[in-house]
Order: structure tokens, then C-alpha cells, then sequence
């Protein structure tokens, strides 16, 4: 999620100045809020909240701001949302003897956190399959982190079963 | 009005296409007013030939011993009789080499330089040399069909007709009977991936060389044939990024439940990648099909998730989709009085 606080002039036809480069950059608007009361030298502050394609994310960003700025409306704050996602994965192989911890610490690196573990085995020798749940914070991509998990899995010699 | 035919390979699929067409017959006459006329029946050894045609009853009813009719000659083959019998439709029904595509490459891509129009159900061909086939068919304004390539009898490639002005932006499917009978098996029963495959050979499910279907290749094939068919795209085999199925553990399907996923076998066409490999999906997902079942879903642009699901194997089921084919072609024949 994308908060936007901006500050438009009081007249006919800003509002749709402001929207405009967000939907055109193929964003999902959910809500605006004027702060009418809040008004100073014909200014109303808005705040805007919305969705970009997790792809286009931070290119979207970029055009939206340049053309508000374009039409000279005045950012004042853009914050990327801090909502969490939670991921399943499965890994087959010997995922403890190549280190588990390591595996989470790489993770742990790259801001994804291991929210719990559970391991089915057969024999101690053998392979054994292990869930990980994991937290994503918003700022990690999905392929982001599949990226990852591809770089570990080939090296340790591991089979990634995802959502 | 006559509608010649020659089909080249008569066992499982051409069997039964034989079978249906007799049955169906009737309706071309009905609705077009073609009378179907089958001219040639290629086998690997020789050939029924027959100019002003072969007397379609006799041979379903002569079954494995139609080499007995009179029309039977041995040592035959159709790359050399293509050019000199009057054809106006091939039916492609040979087995297929995964890495060549042949023969039926070479029976396909000789039938459209005799502008003949073909149908087939063998899917080598388009997975390996799509644009080559295509670029030939245009060039000899021949028409391509080969709904029987991918899921059988669903109509996965022909709802693009339907679907005229809606973009399909990504596909999602099970293509593989064998492997979604096998996976599933293991879900229900906890069994050993070895296991469930030894119960899908004595079913006949699974060949007894099941690698190209656990090992993916086999759906890859199809995911080729839908992304350049559906998406547009041009892709061939090599595109591919595969992964089978027979690392899948019993404890992996059981921790995968635990969170309410189940794992299938996933051909899928998004962001400009195919790739087919074991995957976690939702249990009250559309795609959680059990069995030896396809299903395929398409995203498109304005009206969400498409879904179908039906047999995608057998003889009837692969000679459906040709006499559905078939009627596309006599449909295009009649309205464009194209013979
Ligand atoms: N069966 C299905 O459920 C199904 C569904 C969809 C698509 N398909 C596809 O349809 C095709 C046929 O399948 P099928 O099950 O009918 O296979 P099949 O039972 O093995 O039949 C193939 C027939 O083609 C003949 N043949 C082989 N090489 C030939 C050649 N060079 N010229 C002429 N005939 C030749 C074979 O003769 P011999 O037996 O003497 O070698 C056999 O009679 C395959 O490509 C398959 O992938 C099958």
C-alpha cells in the first residue's frame, strides 16, 4: 500500500489533476481524504491511498511524482504501506545438513523473515521435507525472494515447492 | 459437394476417429451438404487407397485385419502418394518423436505444400516448429487445426474464436493425467511416489516409459502449444524451464496440507515464461482436479479466471476434437466455397 499526502488548490477540476497520473500509471486508488478543515492559503491537503502492480512499482512511483509535479501539486509525503505478507514454502532434500541456519540467516538478510519451521523425515541419513513460513515485508517482492530461494536451492541441491 | 480426406496413422486415435465420422456423417451432409469421402488410409507398412473412396464401413468392420481389403497395398507411404491423389484435408494421427516431431513433420509440412488442409492430433510438430508450420500454411492459404493436441476433447484451443476481442494475459493448467493421477493418488492414500506409479502403469494410465510425462516434458509440449496459440507468443520446447514430479515426497504433500495447500503439476504461461513444475495451490482452488483429469485456466484482461476442465486422453476424446475439426474446416469450405 502507497500513502500520498499532497496539498491541491480549492478549485474545480484538481482532484482529477491528482487522480489522473495515479490511475494512468496503472494504480488501484482505495481511499482519499480531504482535510478541508486543515486548509491554509486556498490549499487542502489530501491524503491518497493506493495499490501499484508489484512489477511496476517503483517506476510508477517515479512517473507519478514527476507528473504531479507537472501539474504543480505538492507532495509532501510518500510512504510505502508496512504491511506484512506470509509465504509458504516447501524445501525437499537434505535441508539440515546444508546448513539450515544459514539458509534463514540469508534470508534474514535479504529482510525475509522465518516465521516457523516444520520438518517431516524418513531416516536420519535421508532426505527430509521442511515447511517454512515466512514474513515478507511490503518493500520485498515476491520474486525478490523466489530469486533467492532459487540461488540457495541450487547450491544446496534443494527442490523449492512454492504457492 | 465431395470433401476428399487422407488420414495417416489408424491406431488408437484413428480408430476411433474412423468410428465417429461414420456415425457423424449425416451432419456434414445436413449442414454444409459435403459428402465426406475418405480417399486414404496410411499406416506405417503400406496403405488403403482408394481415388474415389475407400468404403469406410468395411473398414471398421475388418478392424486389426484391414490389410485384406482390396484397396491394400504394402510399401506405400504418404510423402510420395500426397501429390498425386486428390486431397483436400490430412488428418495427422501418428505417434510423435519428442525431439523431431517425425514423421509427422514431414507428412504435415508436404500436405500444406500440396495446399491441403490439415488437421492433426499429434503435437510434436507445434511444440518444436510452430512458426515454420504456420509461416508454410499461410503461404499455401492452408488452414491448421489441432485441437486434440492439447487436453483432448476440450475446446482449449478453439475458444480463442470465441474470445475474439479479450486478451488472455496468463495461463495455469494441469496438462498431464498421468502425473495428476499420480500426485493425487499420493494425497489420498500417503503413498510413495513409486507406488502411485506402478498402480497408474497396471491401469494403463502410465506408460511403461512414464518419463515424459513425470518429468514434465509431455505437459511442457502442450504449454508451448497453448502460449503461441492463446498468448500469441513464439515459443518453442527449449523455452521451457521443467521440473517433474518424482522428488515429491509423501511428507511433502503432507505438510503442504497442513496449510491447506495440495501439490499439482503446473504448466504455466505468465510474464513472458513457461515453466512446469510441482507447485503449492489452494485447496478450494479451481485448479484442484483429481484423477487422470485436465484443467486449464486463463486470466484474462476484464472477466477474471476462465476455467476448463475435462478428459485429456483417450481415443474418442482425441477423435472428438478432429471431428470437431473437421467441421471447423467444412464450415470455412462451404462458406468460402473454397474447394
Ligand atoms: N491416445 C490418446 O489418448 C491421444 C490423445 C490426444 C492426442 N494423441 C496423439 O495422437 C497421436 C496418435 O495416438 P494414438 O494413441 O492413436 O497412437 P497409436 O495407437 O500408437 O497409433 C499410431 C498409429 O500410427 C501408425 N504409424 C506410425 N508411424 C507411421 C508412419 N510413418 N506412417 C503412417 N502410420 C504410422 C502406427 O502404426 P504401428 O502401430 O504399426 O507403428 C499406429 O497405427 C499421438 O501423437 C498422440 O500423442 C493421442
Amino acid at each position: 500500500m502507497i500513502n500520498l499526502e499532497v496539498k491541491i488548490p480549492d478549485t474545480p477540476g484538481t482532484l482529477i489533476e491528482l487522480i489522473k497520473p495515479i490511475s494512468n500509471n496503472g494504480g488501484n486508488i482505495f481511499g482519499i481524504l480531504h482535510h478541508h478543515d486543515k486548509k491554509i492559503n486556498n490549499l487542502i491537503p489530501v491524503d491518497l491511498t493506493f495499490e501499484l502492480p508489484e512489477e511496476l512499482r517503483e517506476k510508477a512511483l517515479e512517473s507519478i511524482k514527476s507528473e504531479l509535479r507537472k501539474e504543480n501539486i505538492q507532495i509532501d509525503r510518500i510512504s510505502l504501506g508496512t504491511e506484512k505478507r506470509h509465504l509458504t514454502i516447501l524445501l525437499t532434500g537434505h535441508v539440515f545438513d546444508t546448513d539450515v541456519v544459514d539458509t534463514i540467516k540469508r534470508l534474514a538478510k535479504k529482510k525475509i523473515i522465518v516465521t516457523g519451521l516444520e520438518a517431516r523425515f524418513t531416516e536420519v541419513d535421508d532426505i527430509s521435507t521442511v515447511k517454512f513460513s515466512l514474513e515478507l515485508p511490503e518493500s520485498i517482492s515476491e520474486k525478490n525472494l523466489i530469486n533467492e530461494m532459487n540461488k540457495i536451492c541450487e547450491e544446496k541441491n534443494l527442490m523449492m515447492i512454492r504457492v | 459437394m465431395k470433401v476428399k480426406i487422407c488420414l495417416i496413422g489408424k491406431g488408437t486415435v484413428g480408430k476411433c476417429f474412423l468410428e465417429l465420422l461414420n456415425k457423424k456423417l449425416p451432419i456434414f451432409k445436413h449442414k454444409f451438404d459435403i459428402d465426406i469421402v475418405i480417399v486414404g488410409i496410411f499406416e506405417i507398412d503400406g496403405g488403403l487407397v482408394n481415388k474415389s473412396g475407400l468404403n469406410i464401413r468395411k473398414v471398421i468392420e475388418m478392424d486389426k485385419d484391414f490389410r485384406k481389403l482390396n484397396d491394400w497395398k504394402f510399401n506405400i507411404n504418404p510423402l510420395d502418394l500426397i501429390s498425386k491423389i486428390d486431397v483436400d484435408i490430412c488428418i495427422e494421427t501418428t505417434p510423435t518423436n519428442p525431439e523431431t516431431g517425425e514423421p509427422a513433420l514431414s507428412h504435415i509440412k508436404a500436405a500444406i505444400k500440396n495446399g491441403i488442409h490439415i488437421i492433426a492430433s499429434n503435437k510434436g510438430p507445434f511444440y518444436l516448429k510452430y512458426k515454420e508450420i504456420k509461416e508454410l500454411a499461410n503461404k499455401n492459404a492452408c488452414l491448421i487445426q489441432y485441437e486434440a493436441t492439447v487436453a483432448s476433447g476440450v475446446p482449449i484451443l478453439s475458444i480463442k474464436k470465441s474470445l475474439g476481442a479479450s486478451k488472455i494475459k496468463a495461463i495455469r493448467a494441469i496438462l498431464n493425467g498421468t502425473s495428476n493421477y499420480i500426485l493425487s493418488r499420493m494425497a489420498s492414500e500417503g503413498i510413495d511416489f513409486s507406488i502411485a506409479l506402478k498402480e497408474a502403469q497396471e491401469l494403463g494410465y502410465a506408460e511403461a516409459d512414464p518419463t515424459l510425462d513425470i518429468e514434465g516434458y509431455d505437459a511442457a509440449g502442450k504449454l508451448v502449444i497453448l502460449a503461441n496459440e492463446l498468448l500469441g507468443w513464439s515459443k518453442s520446447i527449449q523455452d521451457v524451464k521443467i521440473r517433474g514430479i518424482s522428488k515429491i515426497t509423501p511428507q511433502a504433500i503432507e505438510l503442504a496440507k497442513s496449510d491447506g495447500y495440495i501439490i499439482k503439476h503446473l504448466a504455466i504461461a505468465e510474464n513472458n515464461s513457461l515453466i512446469v513444475e510441482p507447485r503449492l495451490i489452494e485447496n478450494y482452488s479451481a485448479l484442484n482436479i483429481s484423477g487422470t483429469l485436465n484443467v486449464i485456466e486463463l486470466k484474462t484482461e476484464y472477466m477474471g479466471s476462465i476455467v476448463l476442465m475435462g478428459r485429456g486422453a483417450g481415443g474418442y476424446e482425441a477423435a472428438s476434437a478432429i471431428l470437431n475439426d473437421l467441421f471447423y474446416i467444412c464450415d470455412f469450405l462451404k462458406k468460402d466455397d473454397n474447394i
